[in-house]
């Protein structure tokens, strides 16, 4: 039923679908003379690095309490297949046993509305300055209605953009929510993954993608407050990051590609409430910025249904230090948590090629 | 296409008439901006594919719009829309199979809209828009859910792209959806198939350019709106025009972006100030010392066509001191100008 897919020859793995989109994008970006910024993330600037003009842009200050939302698509609710969180690829015959219509009719939708449905609980707890972050890979990161956004809400979509998940988190944020996370890679979790890795870790605890982000938005004094995806993706975070944030749980994993869903009805009034708790417990200071001890030991195997020309290149990236340990795993040591991040983008363009 | 030619010439005939009929209501007008002196049309004649001369154009917009009162002329492009950050997929029908090129054409409409609304409430009578954008030839505003009052200029080819049928009755321009220039750090950055354009020295964008062509007309450009890029480019270029930042670039096709009901009433609250200030004189016509020294560099991805082309032009010589792909071009009209974008977009979109 996948054979088009197969026939790539690419990686099988679920976020297949979306990387064969994103060759495009790639090449687009590539005439759009910005080689420099996909790779560039650490802003070096040695010879011959241009550093990206982007980094560490502010987004416009606005009045009132300041919510950061990242919002992406594997943990919301009822999703389970990479079919239905990504558009079709150019050209390939659309299925005759599975729907690849519902990312565009249904999905994005509902994402969109898993979205409205945290700010709106923000706002009910007297958010006044809210961002909402469109982290889903599909369509360019370009997943979330801006006809449907809450009209409160900022909407951060596109990509490459610096620390892409957070990009224009600073310190004048009260708090940091995720909502639609996923488990880590490899873990029994619905579309479990972590970037381009297979194992991320940082002084030997493995981190998801949440938790990584949410130890750079600690460096910048921002807790998070709020987390939703499925029970796998909950409980990792809360061995990592504490109990003090709002869980949401959107689904309940029996397999990386099944689950017990719930209502989106539901799901979205759990949402709404959750995160005006969220705000609450934030504006009323019951919550840490997430905190390891540094420098951060960094440890990465690269996903091994990438080709090995990725290995090399990730070798041959500059300014973070990395050292080999293996044919697809490096560690480098940090002080700076946003230098993760900024690995990540420089390793995110070269995984979906 | 013979029928086709016959009712052109009828409508010219008609067109003749009216402008007759008008040009002597048009003596009395006291309105806001001086006609300025006839402009100097270089269209070589024929030389454009069987688009109307520019100033017959000109003509013909002119009598569909009252005598009296203030008219705006208003340029939509799309990159610089609320939301929009992606080329391939937002800018064009049909690519990617993203349905997203549809609903961004109704926020183009939205947004021209929201300025008219302004426009209106600050004393605009009359509007004129210009599709500018050349994804799917320049047919991308919803012509029904335009404000019925404004005439729409939709389809391509036509006389010098982005201002047709411009013309010193026009009080003022205001841009929408517009970008930052070509290598600027802005969403989807670009100008024509420019790297570089400069008009005695001064860098221009695409609505610096407009701006020129209006202004030597003059009629300034009072607004534009666009991301953080180009507004603070635009104002750089054209000094302090009122500007609507509707979204802030992380990247060239990444942005943080208003949601469209706050981006539209910021248009709206813009284009108010703007006329207001356009009517207290706060506004001035952009202008240049005659004759103008032109300088531009096409971009390197161009087709050689381009350059073909435009050794048909008039005045254009190679200027290698600056660049392999640059020229320089010496002229007192800036409607020259205006031809030699005709011929870039007729290379770059020719069917």
């Amino acid at each position: 039923m996948q054979r088009w897919r197969r026939s790539e020859k690419r990686s099988t793995r679920w976020r297949t679908p979306i990387r064969i989109n994103q060759v495009r994008f790639v090449a687009i970006l590539a005439l759009a003379s910005a080689p420099a910024l996909a790779g560039q993330g650490a802003g070096r600037t040695g010879a011959g690095v241009v550093a990206n003009p982007f980094l560490g842009k502010q987004l416009p200050l606005e009045p009132g309490y300041r919510v950061y939302i990242v919002a992406a698509m594997s943990g919301m609710g009822t999703a389970v297949d990479a079919r239905e969180l990504s558009p079709p690829v150019d050209g390939a015959p659309l299925s005759a046993t599975v729907n690849n219509a519902d990312y565009e009719t249904r999905f994005r939708s509902l994402f969109t509305q898993e979205a409205n449905a945290a700010v709106h609980g923000a706002r009910l707890a007297g958010a006044g300055s809210i961002v909402v972050s469109d982290a889903h890979p599909a369509n360019n990161f370009g997943s979330i209605l801006p006809w449907e956004i809450d009209s409160l809400a900022t909407l951060v979509r596109g990509f490459p953009r610096p620390l892409f998940m957070i990009s224009g988190l600073d310190s004048t944020f009260g708090t940091v929510m995720f909502i639609g996370a996923t488990a880590s890679a490899g873990t029994p979790g619905v579309l479990s993954h972590t970037f381009g890795f297979d194992a991320l870790a940082i002084d030997g605890k493995v981190m998801n993608e949440v938790t990584v982000n949410a130890l750079i938005a600690g460096e910048m004094g921002v807790p998070v407050s709020l987390v939703a995806g499925d029970d796998a993706a909950i409980a990792e975070c809360r061995a990592i990051l504490g109990s003090d944030f709002v869980p949401v749980i959107t689904k309940y994993a029996v397999g990386t590609m099944a689950a017990i869903t719930l209502s989106p009805a539901r799901v979205h009034q759990v949402l709404a409430t959750g995160a005006t708790l969220a705000v609450q417990s934030a504006r009323d200071h019951r919550l840490k910025p997430f905190t390891m001890e540094k420098p951060y030991r960094v440890e990465f195997t690269l996903a091994k249904t990438l080709p090995d020309s990725v290995s090399a290149e990730v070798a041959a990236l500059t300014g973070f230090g990395l050292e080999r340990t293996g044919a697809r795993s490096f560690r480098f040591t940090t002080a700076d948590a946003r230098q993760i991040g900024y690995l990540i983008d420089a390793i995110e363009p070269l995984a979906v090629r | 296409m013979n029928g086709a030619r016959w009712l052109a010439r009828l409508l010219v005939l008609m067109a003749g008439t009216a402008a007759f009929v008008t040009g002597i209501a048009a003596q009395g007008r006291g309105s806001v901006a001086a006609p300025s002196r006839q402009a100097l049309d270089t269209t070589p004649p024929g030389a454009y594919y069987g688009v109307t001369e520019y100033q017959a154009a000109r003509q013909k917009v002119e009598q569909l719009i009252p005598a009296e009162g203030i008219a705006i002329y208003i340029i939509s492009d799309m990159e610089g829309l609320a939301g929009v950050v992606n080329n391939a997929r937002e800018m064009l029908p049909g690519r990617g199979n993203s349905p997203d090129h549809q609903r961004f054409r109704e926020e183009e409409t939205d947004e021209i809209n929201a300025v008219i609304a302004g426009a209106r409430a600050g004393g605009a009578t009359a509007f004129v828009v210009n599709e500018g954008h050349g994804g799917d030839n320049f047919h991308n505003v919803i012509p029904e859910r335009l404000d019925p009052s404004a005439l729409l200029i939709r389809g391509w080819p036509k006389p010098i792209v982005m201002t047709t049928g411009l013309s010193p009755r026009m009080n003022a321009m205001m841009i929408i959806g517009a970008h930052s220039n070509a290598g600027s750090n802005g969403i989807i950055a670009h100008s024509y198939a420019f790297d570089s354009f400069t008009v005695n020295g001064h860098p221009l964008n695409e609505t610096g350019i407009a701006a020129f062509i209006g202004g030597e007309m003059g009629v300034p450009l009072i607004l534009a709106a666009g991301d953080d890029a180009l507004t603070s480019e635009t104002r750089d270029m054209l000094g302090p025009i009122e500007t609507v930042t509707v979204k802030t670039a992380l990247g060239r096709s990444a942005g943080a972006s208003l949601s469209f009901p706050r981006a539209h009433a910021e248009l709206r609250e813009a284009a108010l100030r703007a006329v207001d200030r356009l009517r207290r004189g706060d506004l001035t016509p952009l202008r240049f010392a005659t004759p103008y020294q032109i300088r531009y560099c096409i971009r390197a991805s161009f087709t050689p066509e381009v350059f073909a082309l435009m050794a048909r032009l008039p005045g254009i010589r190679p200027d290698p001191a600056t660049g392999p792909r640059c020229f320089g071009m010496e002229t007192s009209s800036a409607e020259a100008v205006g031809n030699l974008l005709n011929e870039i977009e007729w290379s770059a979109l020719k069917p």
